[in-house]
């Protein structure tokens, strides 16, 4: 990998004599949703650099598109049709119809988005476009049509190892942020500011680097986008477009929307922005001291706002890999979610009562964030009624499921899960075997070692669950071993990352 | 700003445990917490009063267009600015002469003719900031514009109330939010709780006592891990309180069928059960109309308007309205001029609501001017730390300058 330049001190490669079971533990709870003794093993022999070759590739990746879309689509615009035409009662009546076939396909988008992201070998660049995708903010609360989101994911994907720039003049035709930002109905009578302020609020710069008139200017320039009804795609209706001279951050010109973007990533703090927000995601709460942040936003301009490169090297430094940066991140709801599941070495359940829904009470709606700012994760995921929500999914992941419970549509749905060979729900026999086994002791230390990082807290919870195991009746040892497991998935420890 | 010098220091480990949730008082704690203290003065503080105030706080998120809320309908700059989605004449609930409510605030209109509804008018700060986030932030913190405090004005008001008090039974304040709003954030620790609709408390069994006994080890834990450790056991115990009281409830009236009023039930009830926190926060969002506002903003003020007056009726007749007041915020009115997509962009001052049998009803402060060029925004008449400085001041009875850090004229708010 060649750099334009050195990155600054503590940004430089971990040293190879450092690289160990903990490096390589840390580095993958990080980037993907866990590290299991075997992963753990294979990336402590492989070593850093191919490991970081392996979690980003050169590639992006290709997520498959969702079967039912294509079907959506052609019903959306069908429905376009007739609501257009019709009036009154009926026009009504055809919208809601349209507001549930949607509510349906959004269903199906997060499912299969789970169980791409869940894929082992997905990890770490799923996690990576749920961080793009924590930037540049979409959000089903506004963009009704559920193929714009899963389009958008798609664009952001595509663009995740390249330069930032291309990234954000890609988002900005993207169907859902013109939608969700309004610029599919902004005209040069009466341009809206929306799109504007968020790119330089919340996608380049940051808030107070740019003044309310250059939000003004800016938002003349990106007048004329539009989603095309016919393809549902990107259409520049030059007749809306402001051709006027705009001036910006003290630049005049006759600027389209694209060079208004190309001028932001002149401003300095736009060297500084996306690499704080990659520290605030994947490292800390704290923030990084300003003059850390100043070195890597300095190189990574010099390296073409290149977010492969930043990656590897912020996932590949001394800083990331410091002490006090190890084991004290909180679990994302989806993180500890897959990471449970990867954990127990299950799948996911395709019903919204056992995955999406758990997600959205642990406040982590899948599309579907609470603003245009996205999560603001950290110690905000954890409150009283969020942790009550975790403690349950634990639980409900070591009972069987409750299939006469289920309604018809769930069944069905389970059922062509099966078809497909995807049953591993519910943490069965086999993997208590292949896990856990023996005296009080040696399970209690079977389950730690499973389940929890190492670290100091590990020894109490081993002693507890030991106590714990050795008094019941032998005749309710699977019944306890089972509760000591449940336990130690909910304990603090086991959210943190 | 804390006036009371006593350091705030639990006297056994549990206590501690107990005491501490969220916020920043944890971390500053932490450094000397292995040696516990005992401050026997502590304890011997008096217990709150059974007949306490309290606040109920309700947020309109993404700005709710103040405009067309309370509607200067005889303004015919009004008229002007607002071409397709200004509320004609005919279709207001008069107020006064020339303002009248949206037509979905009927319910908050009865309300105001039974002198239970006060009106502020065009409340703002000065050097209005249009980002939500940030005008959220100088809202929920109580700050100047260009100022960025840490703690909100709730936090501060705890920090001031609650000083030195003995561990309380209930937590302080309860939000019905997915995160603890910044109001809450405070320099001390205090007892809060988030509570989300339709979630359950987890059961109690002998895997929930196994966990306690995890989290009951003896090693002291910083950062995250201490903070999560300090959450979970506070919501082991408040969670089964809490559990109890909102399944046992009876409501005295009928509340609509949404989440916003499925929220405020939640808090009658937690009141109606006596508890002894003082303020609690709720929350409506999608008040961002930057396109087809009309229709938009109709359910959402009806949502508001009918949930309030709903919760109003059940306090009433558990006769506890005598004791709760409600009142509504949003981080910034919106632009007098329409746009071309139906709907408004961020603009500045805008009304607010307060709700309460005490509350002197009407309207309050006064209206914005409408001699404005396109584009141009509201200047506001009342200044936000007013209001907050009036509820400080005259409802939970704590010195408001302590809190805002300064000295805000209050309002005629109470009767």
């Amino acid at each position: 990998m060649t750099h334009p330049e050195k990155p600054p001190e503590v940004w430089r490669r971990l040293p190879s004599a450092e690289w160990n079971d903990q490096t390589a533990a840390h580095l993958l709870r990080r980037t993907t949703w866990s590290a299991r003794p075997a992963d753990v093993r294979r990336a402590r022999e492989e070593g850093l650099e191919r490991t970081l070759d392996r979690l980003f590739p050169s590639a992006p990746l290709e997520w498959p598109r969702p079967p039912g879309l294509d079907g959506f689509e052609e019903e959306w615009r069908e429905l376009q049709g007739k609501i257009r035409e019709a009036s009154g009662v009926e026009k009504r009546y055809l919208q809601r119809e349209q507001r549930e076939r949607s509510q349906a396909a959004l269903q199906e988008l997060r499912i299969a988005w789970l169980q791409g992201a869940a894929k082992p070998e997905n990890a770490a660049l799923a996690k990576w476009g749920l961080f793009l995708g924590d930037v540049y903010v979409v959000s089903a609360d506004k963009v009704r049509n559920a193929s714009f989101l899963w389009k958008h994911q798609e664009i952001v994907a595509a663009h995740a190892l390249g330069p930032a720039p291309a990234l954000t003049k890609a988002v900005s035709r993207s169907p859902a942020m013109a939608t969700y930002l309004d610029l599919a109905r902004s005209g040069k009578k009466a341009p809206n500011e929306n799109f504007a302020r968020e790119l330089f609020e919340l996608f380049v710069l940051g808030e107070g680097s740019y003044t309310e008139r250059d939000i003004k200017e800016a938002a003349r320039a990106f007048t004329g986008y539009r989603v095309d009804p016919r393809t549902g795609g990107f259409r520049f209706a030059a007749g809306q477009h402001d051709r006027g001279r705009k001036t910006i951050f003290g630049k005049t010109g006759a600027f389209t929307g694209d060079e208004v973007i190309d001028l932001a990533y002149e401003e300095p703090a736009a060297a500084e922005f996306l690499p704080r927000e990659l520290a605030r995601f994947y490292l800390s709460e704290t923030p990084l001291p300003p003059e850390h942040v100043a070195a890597l936003g300095g190189w990574w301009r010099g390296a073409g706002f290149d977010l492969r490169k930043l990656a590897r090297t912020f996932f590949g430094s001394r800083l990331f890999f410091a002490e006090e940066y190890r084991g004290n991140l909180i679990k994302s709801p989806v993180q500890f979610y897959l990471g449970l599941l990867q954990d127990l070495d299950l799948e996911v359940t395709p019903l919204p009562r056992y995955s999406t829904s758990r997600l959205r009470q642990m406040g982590q709606e899948l599309f579907r964030p609470p603003n245009v700012r996205g999560w603001v994760g950290g110690r905000a995921w954890i409150n009283s009624s969020t942790l009550a929500v975790r403690r349950q999914l634990v639980q409900q992941l070591f009972a069987p499921l409750r299939e006469e419970n289920l309604n018809a549509d769930e069944q069905r749905i389970l059922a062509e899960a099966r078809a497909r060979g995807v049953d591993r729900f519910t943490v069965s026999d086999r993997w208590w075997d292949e896990h856990v086994g023996g005296a009080p002791e040696k399970a209690a230390r079977q389950l730690v070692d499973a389940l929890l990082p190492a670290g100091g807290a590990a020894e109490r919870v081993i002693r507890t669950v030991r106590d714990f195991l050795a008094e019941g009746s032998s005749g309710r040892r699977d019944e306890r071993r089972r509760m000591a497991a449940i336990a130690i998935l909910q304990t603090p420890e086991y959210q943190l990352c | 700003m804390n006036n009371s010098a006593l350091p705030f220091l639990p006297t056994t480990r549990r206590e501690f445990l107990r005491r501490s949730t969220q916020g920043i008082g944890l971390l500053a704690f932490s450094r000397f917490a292995p040696s516990f203290l005992v401050q026997s003065t502590l304890a011997a503080a008096p217990a709150p009063e059974k007949d306490r105030t309290i606040l109920v706080l309700v947020q309109l998120a993404g700005g709710n267009d103040g405009l067309n809320t309370v509607v200067p309908f005889e303004d015919a700059d009004y008229y002007r600015l607002r071409p397709t989605l200004g509320i004609a004449k005919r279709e207001v609930l008069p107020v006064s002469d020339t303002l009248g409510f949206h037509p979905a605030c009927a319910a908050l209109h009865e309300l105001l003719r039974n002198g239970e509804l006060g009106v502020v008018q065009n409340v703002g700060y000065p050097n209005p900031n249009r980002s939500h986030f940030r005008s959220t932030e100088i809202w929920e913190t109580a700050s100047d514009s260009g100022e960025f405090l840490t703690s909100g004005w709730i936090g501060r008001f705890m920090d001031n109330a609650c000083a030195g008090a003995p561990t309380p039974e209930h937590p302080a304040c309860v939000h019905v939010t997915g995160d603890q709003p910044q109001s809450f954030a405070s320099e001390q620790e205090h007892s809060t709780f988030g509570l989300t609709p339709g979630v359950r408390g987890g059961g109690r069994n002998e895997g929930g006592r196994l966990l306690e006994a995890m989290l009951d080890g003896d090693d002291h834990q910083e950062g995250n891990a201490g903070f999560l450790k300090h959450t979970m056991m506070n919501a082991l115990v408040t969670e089964k309180k809490v559990q109890r009281v909102l399944t046992g409830y009876r409501p005295e009236t009928t509340y609509p069928d949404t989440g916003f009023a499925g929220a405020l039930r939640s808090v009658a009830a937690l009141i109606a059960a006596g508890f002894s926190t003082r303020v609690y926060f709720v929350s409506l969002s999608g008040f961002d109309t930057h396109g087809s506002q009309l229709p938009q903003h109709a359910r959402l003020l009806r949502t508001l308007s009918e949930g309030l007056a709903a919760f109003q009726r059940d306090l009433k007749a558990h006769r506890l309205d005598g004791q709760v007041t409600t009142m509504t915020f949003s981080e910034f009115g919106r632009r007098p001029s329409e746009n071309e997509s139906g709907g408004t962009d961020h603009g500045t001052a805008a009304p607010l609501f307060v709700m309460g049998s005490r509350v002197k009803a009407g309207l309050h402060g006064s209206a914005p001017s409408l001699r404005l060029e396109r584009n141009q925004d509201l200047t506001y008449s009342t200044d936000f730390r007013s209001v907050y400085a009036t509820m400080l001041d005259r409802w939970l009875a704590c010195e408001s300058a302590a809190v805002l850090g300064g000295e805000f004229r209050g309002l005629p708010l109470f009767a």
